[in-house]
């Protein structure tokens, strides 16, 4: 017994080190939490500061302790490989970005208050736990706890209505999908026997269950409601629209990632051998959310909703990568996630500094007219992302769709990639009618400069899209390595 | 004799009460979070009757996660009614549409 | 009569490089490093250049004509420039007489247009440019006259029409010069068209397109037939058709003409080099270049003699009704080009290439000369507004008095006594009744078409020198404002479209003209009548007069004479049956005399109407008589292309744009689809109503359509 003990403390032990990220963001945030606690509101700043730091470290931690191979720890429940490293690594970098954004808003907004940042690092504990969940379990947290943060967000501008509502809307849809997920999850646990990912693919290869399809169907709902992607997409505008702009920054970029990570691994490493099943379920999705997302942005005239359905449109575009299956998906998943990760918070970026000289905030789309007089630099760094977002060569997010239209045709789902073009083509419609906005309509109104924190980020959003430009190749051949482990 | 079906057609029914009283219900937002606890009370069942006739306690610590997660949901989600019903003054789900388009 | 022809074959081959590259260099250095080393420095080197090119185009021509230097038989290859299959193009210079008479003719005139510019343009802010414009344009016309194959003669073509494009647009703040280039631009692309399609032609039907492999050839394809449509004609005279409408655009020959007298609004010195003496000749030399083809096609042959005829007798009852000194030097220019084809025309390639050898220089004298009048009446170029100028440039107006006798061709029979015009015009006149007596109907036709034609040159001719030179002067009485901006004929039939609704236009483009910095700044107050210009340009009127006089006399022999065929060597091919240049000794005597007496017809007309009875001229220009406004609205050419053309074009294009494109295409395609995207996308968005139910019902269909839709596909 005592021997028993002993080496079930050593195996403990020799585990931790593919949890390390995961728990320097939980004990990170608790001793934050306590920081904040103590200094009260004015050490919001420094709070911040804390938790960006943190979750790069928490990032760092989990590129530098990547297994060459794919480990699974815990009595197979929590998987540390290469493309949970390299998607956590991402999160971690949009994650940080987007709190450094939320300096210099929250303070004028007197919201500046030590949760926001603690909530955002909790919310990316749950991100880092699906990236690597390997058991339904894991999963099922992972997602309440990356959820849970997030509805609190949502609702942080606690005196506005607009932000309730969001807050509210997104709690009771997410709750019920949740629900449904977790129904999925009871269902699959019930018909294969175990919560386990290997056990329920085996069990899947072994035999075809109804039981454990509907469970499937189930799960990929609940998911696909977390990375909002069609027809369970219809909580993105409004929440978007409602939120605190930084709280809509965050939701646009790391959760992203990490829904359409998990959504692939459930595909891929639980749900493998039934991808007759599943892909049918990933297409219709991935069509229905380029339509909705290309078609339903032509009415917008909120940037912030715009930007919601521009997001859906993106998650399609994930979708198409996940169609392509277990070999070719991984690495254009990873190398599209990551630069629309990155283009999101950079456009965000640019939102969140457009503050007139009476202190209002810019939320439509008119509102930009003439900002290339009144802002050059923001003007520019606007264009080039959305140019980037568009997918115009030779800027990074081209080569984002071009390795999935690559995918597509190694596959041969060529009629998804046309799909994938045309719609592009129709949201290039809005995202030029913004440019048209900002370099050739009359000037509104004066914009103030950006902050400093902001500008920050901003510049970094731009210079990494830039540099992902040049280092496409470093790019793709790293998501090559960390989508690997499925082929 | 009580067979799995039974305890899996409960679940069924509960989820599918909890599942309506989400969207047939216009008035009360209160109501929903019931309806949440009951779906989520439905998946239990689900995982206990599943555990205790696999013979395998996964379920069973499954289920004891998804009690401690209800309970954080129901948390926060009141918490979120507090401060939404401070700005609005009633909660009626049917006023609940700022946004839309 | 060099007794080792060999030994100096080698330096032909170096001379012909310098010749070929040093206009090139010239080019390139006045127009990309001008601000280098400066202005004055870049003129310097170009035209220093011309020169040296000048100096070694003479020596291979006098030498091939002494017989001192050995021609090279085949072409020298520079570099290859096409090869995509059996299609093969090189960049080569073809030397033989054809390429060293026109080698002399382009780098003569040019070098010393080049010098010439020196004094007109002084005052020009932008010299380098117009210097580098005049040197790139000898450079392609030399490519052209020196090609082997017909890619690189092609590539010359266009060249010289860029150049020439630029130089009639070099004063580009004038609204009628930008008019007139694309003009030009645009006539010659219907001209070079049809080049275009005789060279794919020559393509198909020879499989090459070297000359000397399509000309060898041309005995075994003589019967072969072509298809086009429902007719089957023959393949040589499609080719030769063809390739005779580019030369008829590049030689302003009848219907394709309209854009030379328009060129006239670039600068003087340009008319006199390209619109004169050499871009407008590349039609004659293509069709002398080419007359293994012609003197294999008889119909085209016939159809170039009357076009050619035709030409000359239109251009110069046209020349007789205009007052723009230079556009009556334009109309004669078109009308000597008619000679020169149905000269061509009739097989008497030689004497076409003699006319064209010595209408360079008189027709570039004349030019030039009247360039200096017009310099030396502030840009006055209404003869009607001159009058007794001879008084005051001497020298120019025994210039221009020796291009008037060349041009109107005196001389006296039988004799080496005459000016160049009267040996060339005569070698023409002579062989065409010659060809005529053979029962060549066209060339008959063509005799007394030239025979008028040649009576109203010297009418034409004559008026100008005695409206201008002569007569009591006009400009005194508006002495104070010398630069009119009426500016008489000169704008009216430049915008002949224009200008009646919009007479701002032309107001506008003279302001223009003088803001481009020409050099009569300085005339508005200080009239003192006209001003003898400077040596500069002086120089090469002397020289050229030289040439005027006595070009014709001292190569009469070579060109046309008993030693012609010596001369010639393989450069002009001639069919055996083709005898007009020997039948030409066998006319009756009246046809020597015949040009003679024309032109003393058309002198005395002259001094009866202008010197005599002054006044009398424009009398009958005031009574506008239905003949004399048919005449001065060059037989309404281009008001029937306006109507016809331009506004036909312009209502196909006008159908295609709105109802093709705009409703049919875009309307179907890029703006229905949009339209129909935007509508679909406003009925959808009602989709999102706001309402969590809405949402929630929403996702629970979805999850039961999804289930069933996988239990559906599974079962």
């Amino acid at each position: 017994m005592s021997m028993n003990q002993t080496m079930t403390a050593e195996l403990f032990f020799q585990q931790v080190p593919y949890i390390l990220p995961e728990i320097t963001l939980a004990a990170g945030a608790l001793i934050i939490v306590l920081i904040g606690a103590f200094m009260g509101d004015r050490g919001s700043r420094l709070v911040t500061w804390l938790c960006v730091a943190v979750m790069l470290a928490a990032g760092a931690m989990a590129v530098l302790h990547m297994p060459p191979e794919q480990v699974v720890v815990f009595s197979g429940s929590y998987a540390a490989d290469g493309f949970s490293a390299y998607a956590k690594l991402i999160i971690a970098l949009t994650a940080s970005s987007a709190l450094l954004l939320s300096v210099d808003f929250l303070a004028d907004k007197k919201l500046d208050k030590p949760e926001f940042p603690v909530l955002a690092m909790l919310a990316t504990l749950g991100m880092f736990i699906m990236v690597s969940a390997h058991d339904l379990i894991a999963l099922y947290v992972g997602v309440e706890m990356q959820s849970l943060a997030l509805y609190v967000l949502a609702a942080y501008a606690r005196d506005d209505a607009k932000s309730s509502e969001a807050g509210l809307k997104y709690f009771v849809l997410g709750a019920l999908s949740s629900g449904l997920l977790l129904y999925g999850c009871s269902l699959v646990y019930g018909f294969t026997g175990s919560v386990k990912f290997d056990v329920i693919s085996a069990h899947v290869a072994a035999s075809r269950d109804i039981g454990v399809i509907f469970g499937l169907v189930f799960i990929l709902c609940g998911l696909a409601f977390k990375m909002s992607a069609a027809p369970f997409h219809m909580w993105t505008p409004d929440v978007y629209e409602g939120s605190p702009t930084v709280s809509t920054a965050f939701f646009a970029s790391a959760p992203k990632v990490a829904a359409a990570v998990l959504f692939a691994r459930v595909c891929f490493e639980a749900f493998g051998p039934a991808q007759k099943d599943w892909l049918g379920i990933v297409v219709i999705m991935a069509l229905l959310s380029m339509v909705i997302g290309a078609l339903f942005a032509l009415q917008q005239t909120n940037i912030k909703r715009l930007l919601a359905y521009s997001s859906i449109a993106n998650m399609g575009y994930a979708l198409v990568a996940i169609a392509c299956g277990p070999e070719f998906g991984p690495k254009a998943l990873l190398v599209f996630v990551s630069i629309y990760a990155v283009t999101s918070v950079g456009l965000f970026g640019v939102v969140l500094s457009l503050r007139t000289a009476d202190g209002e905030r810019v939320e439509t789309i008119a509102g930009l007219s003439g900002l290339s007089r009144s802002n050059p630099l923001l003007a520019a760094a606007l264009t080039m992302l959305l140019f980037s977002v568009m997918g115009i060569p030779p800027l990074a997010g081209f080569f984002g769709k071009w390795e999935i239209i690559l995918a597509t045709s190694s596959v041969g789902l060529l009629p998804l990639a046309i799909a994938l073009i045309l719609a592009s083509v129709v949201s290039a419609f809005y995202y030029l009618r913004i440019i048209k906005t900002v370099w050739f309509d009359e000037p509104v109104a004066t914009m103030v400069p950006v902050g400093t924190a902001t500008a920050l980020t901003l510049t970094g959003a731009t210079f990494v899209l830039a540099a992902l430009t040049l280092l496409i190749g470093l790019v793709g051949s790293a998501a090559t390595i960390a989508g690997a482990g499925f082929s | 004799m009580i067979g799995l079906s039974h305890y899996l057609a409960v679940a069924a029914a509960l989820f599918t009460i909890g599942v309506f009283g989400i969207f047939v219900n216009r008035k009360n937002v209160i109501v929903i979070l019931m309806s949440v606890e009951l779906i989520l009370l439905a998946v239990n069942i689900n995982l206990v009757a599943f555990s205790s006739f696999l013979g395998d306690l996964v379920g069973q610590v499954f289920a004891m996660f998804v009690l401690t997660v209800a309970a954080a949901e129901a948390a926060v989600g009141l918490a979120i009614l507090v401060v939404y019903f401070r700005n609005r003054g009633n909660i009626a789900v049917e006023d609940l549409n700022l946004m839309k388009g | 009569m060099s007794a080792e022809p060999h030994a100096a074959s080698g330096l032909a081959e170096t001379l012909a490089h310098v010749v070929v590259l040093a206009p090139l260099l010239g080019a390139l250095i006045c127009g990309l490093f001008n601000r280098f080393i400066g202005e004055k420095v870049a003129m310097f080197v170009a035209t220093a250049l011309l020169f040296v090119a000048a100096a070694c185009a003479a020596t291979i021509f006098i030498g091939h004509w002494n017989h001192s230097l050995h021609l090279p038989a085949k072409p020298i290859r520079l570099a290859t420039w096409i090869d995509v299959g059996a299609f093969k193009s090189t960049w080569s210079i073809r030397l033989d007489a054809i390429s060293a008479v026109m080698m002399i003719v382009v780098t003569g005139v040019s070098s010393l247009v080049h010098l010439y510019s020196w004094g007109y343009m002084a005052e020009d802010p932008h010299k380098p440019r117009f210097f580098a414009y005049l040197s790139l344009f000898t450079f392609a016309m030399l490519s052209l006259v020196t090609a082997a194959d017909f890619m690189q003669l092609f590539f010359g073509w266009e060249g010289v029409g860029l150049a020439s494009y630029l130089l009639i647009g070099f004063w580009y703040h004038k609204r009628s010069a930008n008019d007139a280039q694309i003009k030009a631009f645009v006539v010659n692309r219907v001209g070079d068209f049809g080049f275009a399609l005789g060279i794919m032609a020559v393509f198909f039907v020879f499989g090459s397109i070297e000359f000397k492999q399509v000309f060898d050839q041309i005995p075994q394809k003589a019967d072969m037939m072509l298809a086009w449509g429902v007719f089957h004609l023959p393949a040589i005279e499609i080719i030769a058709f063809l390739l005779f409408i580019g030369a008829m655009g590049k030689s302003a020959q009848f219907f394709l003409h309209t854009w030379l007298p328009d060129a006239m609004e670039g600068p003087t010195p340009v008319s006199a080099l390209i619109h004169a003496a050499t871009m407008v000749t590349a039609g004659v030399v293509l069709v002398c270049l080419c007359s293994p083809i012609y003197e294999a096609a008889p119909a085209t042959a016939g159809f170039i003699t009357v076009i050619g005829a035709v030409t000359a007798l239109f251009a110069a009852t046209v020349g007789i009704a205009q007052n723009d000194i230079k556009r009556v030097i334009a109309y004669s220019t078109c009308s000597q080009l008619g000679f020169m084809f149905f000269a061509a025309g009739i097989g008497a390639y030689q004497a076409a290439m003699f006319h064209l050898f010595t209408h360079a220089f008189f027709k570039a004298l004349l030019f030039l000369g009247a360039g200096s009048v017009i310099h030396g009446m502030h840009h006055e170029q209404d003869m009607r507004k001159m009058g007794d100028v001879a008084r005051h440039m001497k020298i120019t107006f025994v210039i221009m008095l020796i291009g008037t006798l060349a041009i109107t061709g005196v001389g006296i029979p039988h004799t080496p006594f005459g000016f160049a015009g009267f040996f060339s015009k005569d070698a023409i006149l002579e062989t065409t009744f010659a060809a005529g007596m053979t029962g060549n109907t066209a060339a008959q036709l063509a005799f007394w078409m030239a025979l008028i034609a040649a009576t109203l040159t010297s009418f034409y001719s004559w008026r100008l020198a005695f409206m201008t030179f002569h007569g009591t002067p006009k400009w005194k009485a508006d002495a104070d404002h010398g630069h009119d901006h009426d500016h008489g004929a000169g704008h009216e039939t430049s915008d002949s479209a224009h200008a009646h609704a919009q007479p701002a236009v032309a107001h506008v483009g003279e302001v223009a003209h003088d803001a481009a910095g020409s050099h009569d700044d300085h005339a508005h107050h200080a009239w003192h009548g006209p001003h003898e210009s400077p040596l500069v340009m002086l120089i090469p009127l002397i020289i050229l007069a030289f040439g005027a006089v006595f070009a014709g006399s001292i190569f009469y022999d070579a060109f046309v004479g008993h030693y012609a065929k010596e001369f010639w060597g393989n450069a002009i091919y001639t069919a055996p049956d083709n005898n007009v240049l020997k039948d030409k000794y066998s006319v009756p005597t009246w046809v020597f005399y015949a040009p003679l007496v024309v032109m003393l017809i058309g002198l005395a007309a002259a001094l009866y109407f202008y010197l005599f009875n002054e006044g009398l001229g424009k009398k009958i220009a005031d009574r506008k008589g239905l003949a004399h406004a048919f005449l001065e609205n060059k037989w309404y050419f281009d008001e029937l292309y306006e109507a016809v053309f331009v506004k036909g074009a312009r209502a196909l294009g006008d159908l295609f744009w709105k109802i093709g494109d705009g409703k049919l295409i875009d309307g179907l395609g890029p703006n229905g689809i949009a339209a129909a995207l935007n509508f679909g996308s406003k009925k959808a968005v009602k989709i999102q109503s706001g309402y969590v139910y809405h949402y929630a019902f929403l996702m629970l269909i979805a999850a039961v359509a999804l289930g069933a839709f996988i239990l559906y596909r599974g079962a």
